[in-house]
């Protein structure tokens, strides 16, 4: 078996386009290279037994990184592991079993594995409960035939009617006539199986470990002076501007930590409103974050955090600035409402959208600041607001909540008699959210021609209510 | 000079070239009413640069003489922003939407439900850089702070600003941000800030009639200066 297995990882060498962990637009390299030189690799298919946490999958996917370049998820539960290259390293398949075994125990996994040629063949047997060790692609078929159909997680409906059939195994269902196979029980079975016997290429996506940046400066005195933090801060602020070009990533949250000699870490965390690729840029916004912050002691140590990116290939931008020869405002419209609420607080600012209510008070609601759409988008929301048009008249200023007003002889009083100006108009119920209303709208003038949205409530005590200024 | 010149006939031609006559015809943005775009300069609200609308109260139709303005600006196909600086009370969506106000433009900054305070900040002027120094007396109001941003940030068609007790320094930076940024800068005040000289192209006041509103033009470059009175804008 030993020489063998060297004889493949020789082989691997000789064909860098196999170790290449493979896209999609590499599929028909691979293909080609496949047809040459069959079973140059070597898949571990590790079975999780009880074990559902994708956040842990990824944290073992991290760890098994280690033993090879080349691993991919398989959710819920399972873990591949191309191990071809790394066979000597670890002293051969029992070595490297023992140590993988280990080290999913350390974040209490319980693993079963299983050594095949293809990675689906590697996941089915682990998954069957069998840890084979099938290293050469002709005993794979003969191998992987006693193995239960279940393994494979096939629907359900197609496996009980395989059962009926009497086919209750891999190796019946492998026996079975293609053709036939793929019109009862669909094509994407039909890959599957050829995928798993190693007659189709199964290129899987190499798992990623997310990027993030952290970066630590000790000053070299302690520091309160706001403008002196930030001439310090400005060093780790071009890596992460050097850091997000290399990556081609974005940043959506920064996070910066202040040590202090004795009190606990500041932080000071700014919001974007759209991903920023320029450091520069996140420098001058985060200047005006710390302005408004208040440090206890002086600081000593500082750290910059990126854990949150974004994946973000640099845009074309316009021929024209924005506003000028029909140029739109682009993305630096994200910047202004970045300067705001990095100033001001992230939720000082917010854009209006319409709700389709009756109650005035629910009619609208506060958004995100919107961001720009398409020229078409703005065309339908136009129309939108014409339809809107058919409501009777609606004041332009609404109060937060309504203010009670004063009355004589049923009139109400607001600096002053008021002189109501229309026919009432009724708006009432809203019992399936305890929010229930009975209302009569007026418009009223007041003494000095101000005209104001009052209403009179229709139950006991008939008080009336100051809501709107039309303005 | 030779009108007549071939050579300068071309020459005038050029985009670039900026003469004094253009200045006096530019398109204004048609206000909706045409009472009123016969009053104003450029028959219509400029396009770039400061208007201060003073009102007797609060509510004398200082934002319905807007609303036609504001409505074309945001459904137009290459709009811009429209930004409402620490409005006094909550701008009302299906209002605003009725009169043909596109939504999607519209950011508001502050107001009544986020009210801008104070930045909460004990720093002696000694530790500020000189820069810092400067930006302190903005600092210390943020409506007036986020009224110049956004003026001079060049992604709003629009700005409207209700600030308290700006002081004429002040009035002059929002002009300039303004033309910075080619915005149009709607700066409500009192009315009894007639009396102080302010920097902005075009002040006028507004106050309510029984039946609809009247305009006087307080400062602009046109000779009249005779009150005009609108009509409510029925429905």
């Amino acid at each position: 078996m030993r020489p063998h297995l060297i004889r493949t990882a020789a082989r691997t060498a000789k064909l860098p386009s196999l170790s290449i962990p493979a896209d999609v637009p590499l599929r028909s390299v691979r293909r080609a290279a496949l047809r040459g030189a069959t079973a140059t690799e070597l898949w571990v298919g590790a079975h999780l037994q009880k074990f559902d946490a994708p956040q842990g999958l990824e944290q073992l996917a991290i760890r098994a990184q280690r033993f090879t370049p080349r691993v991919s998820l398989a959710p819920p539960d399972g873990l591949l592991l191309e191990v071809a290259g790394s066979l000597h390293l670890f002293g051969g398949v029992t070595g490297l079993q023992r140590e993988i075994i280990e080290e999913c125990q350390r974040l209490q996994a319980r693993p079963l594995l299983a050594f095949a040629p293809t990675p689906l063949a590697a996941l089915t047997a682990a998954r069957a409960g069998q840890p084979l060790i099938i290293t050469d692609l002709t005993q794979l078929v003969s191998q992987l035939a006693p193995l239960p159909l279940s393994a494979l997680r096939w629907p359900e409906e197609t496996r009980v009617r395989l059962a009926r059939a009497g086919v209750r195994t891999i190796g019946a269902v492998l026996r079975l006539p293609r053709a036939g196979f793929a019109r009862r029980f669909g094509a994407a079975q039909l890959a599957m199986l050829d995928a798993l016997t190693g007659r189709t290429p199964d290129v899987r996506a190499a798992f990623k470990a997310p990027v993030h940046f952290r970066r630590r400066h000790e000053l070299d005195c302690e520091l309160s002076d706001h403008g002196q933090l930030l001439a310090s801060l400005a060093p780790l602020f071009d890596a992460l501007g050097a850091f997000l070009t290399t990556h081609q990533c974005a940043v959506v949250e920064l996070d910066c930590r202040f040590e202090h000699r004795q009190a606990p870490p500041t932080r000071c965390v700014l919001t974007l409103a759209s991903p920023c690729t320029d450091g520069r840029q996140l420098a001058a916004l985060f200047a005006e974050r710390l302005n408004a912050l208040q440090l206890p002691e002086p600081v000593r140590t500082c750290e910059l955090r990126a854990d949150q990116l974004t994946p973000q290939l640099p845009s074309s931008r316009g021929l024209w600035q924005p506003g000028e020869q029909g140029g739109e405002a682009g993305e630096e419209s994200g910047g202004l409402i970045d300067r705001l609420r990095a100033r001001l607080g992230p939720d000082a600012v917010h854009g209006l959208a319409l709700r389709a209510e009756h109650r005035p008070e629910n009619a609208w609601a506060a958004t995100q600041p919107p961001a720009l759409r398409s020229r078409h988008a703005v065309a339908s929301r136009a129309t939108h607001a014409m339809e809107e048009a058919a409501l009777p008249a609606r004041p332009l200023w609404i109060l937060p909540s309504p203010q009670p007003l004063a009355a004589q002889d049923g009139l109400p009083r607001h600096r002053g008699a008021l002189q109501l100006m229309s026919e009432p108009e009724r708006i009432e119920t809203g019992w399936w959210d305890g929010g229930e209303i009975a209302r009569d709208y007026y418009t009223a003038l007041d003494a000095q021609g101000v005209r104001l949205w009052v209403f009179r409530e229709r139950t006991e005590p008939h008080r009336w209510f100051l809501h709107g200024v039309f303005g | 000079m030779v009108v007549g010149d071939p050579k300068i006939a071309r020459l005038l031609e050029h985009p670039a070239l900026w003469r004094g006559r253009s200045a006096a015809t530019r398109a204004g943005l048609p206000s909706g009413f045409a009472a009123l775009d016969e009053h104003l300069p450029d028959k219509g609200w400029p396009r770039t640069g400061l208007i201060e609308i003073l009102v007797s109260r609060f509510g004398s139709g200082e934002l319905t003489v807007l609303m036609p303005a504001l409505a074309a600006l945001t459904a137009a196909a290459a709009a811009r922003w429209c930004v409402w600086v620490a409005p006094p009370l909550v701008p009302f969506a299906p209002a605003l939407a009725s009169r043909g106000v596109v939504l999607d433009r519209i950011a508001v900054v502050g107001g009544a439900r986020h009210p801008l305070d104070h930045p909460t900040k004990s720093r002696s002027p000694l530790q500020m850089t000189f820069s810092a120094l400067q930006e302190a007396r903005f600092r210390g109001d943020p409506g007036m702070w986020a009224f110049e941003q956004a003026l001079g940030s060049g992604v709003c068609d629009a700005v409207l600003g209700w600030v308290r007790q700006p002081k004429p320094r002040d009035i002059r930076r929002l002009q300039l941000a303004a033309e910075r940024g080619r915005t149009l800068g709607v700066l409500f005040r009192p009315r009894r800030a007639a009396r102080e000289s302010s920097a902005a192209m075009l002040r006028l006041s507004v106050e309510p009639l029984s039946a609809g509103m009247r305009l006087t033009i307080l400062k602009g470059r046109t000779a009249r200066r005779d009150a005009l009175d609108l009509p409510w804008p029925g429905r």
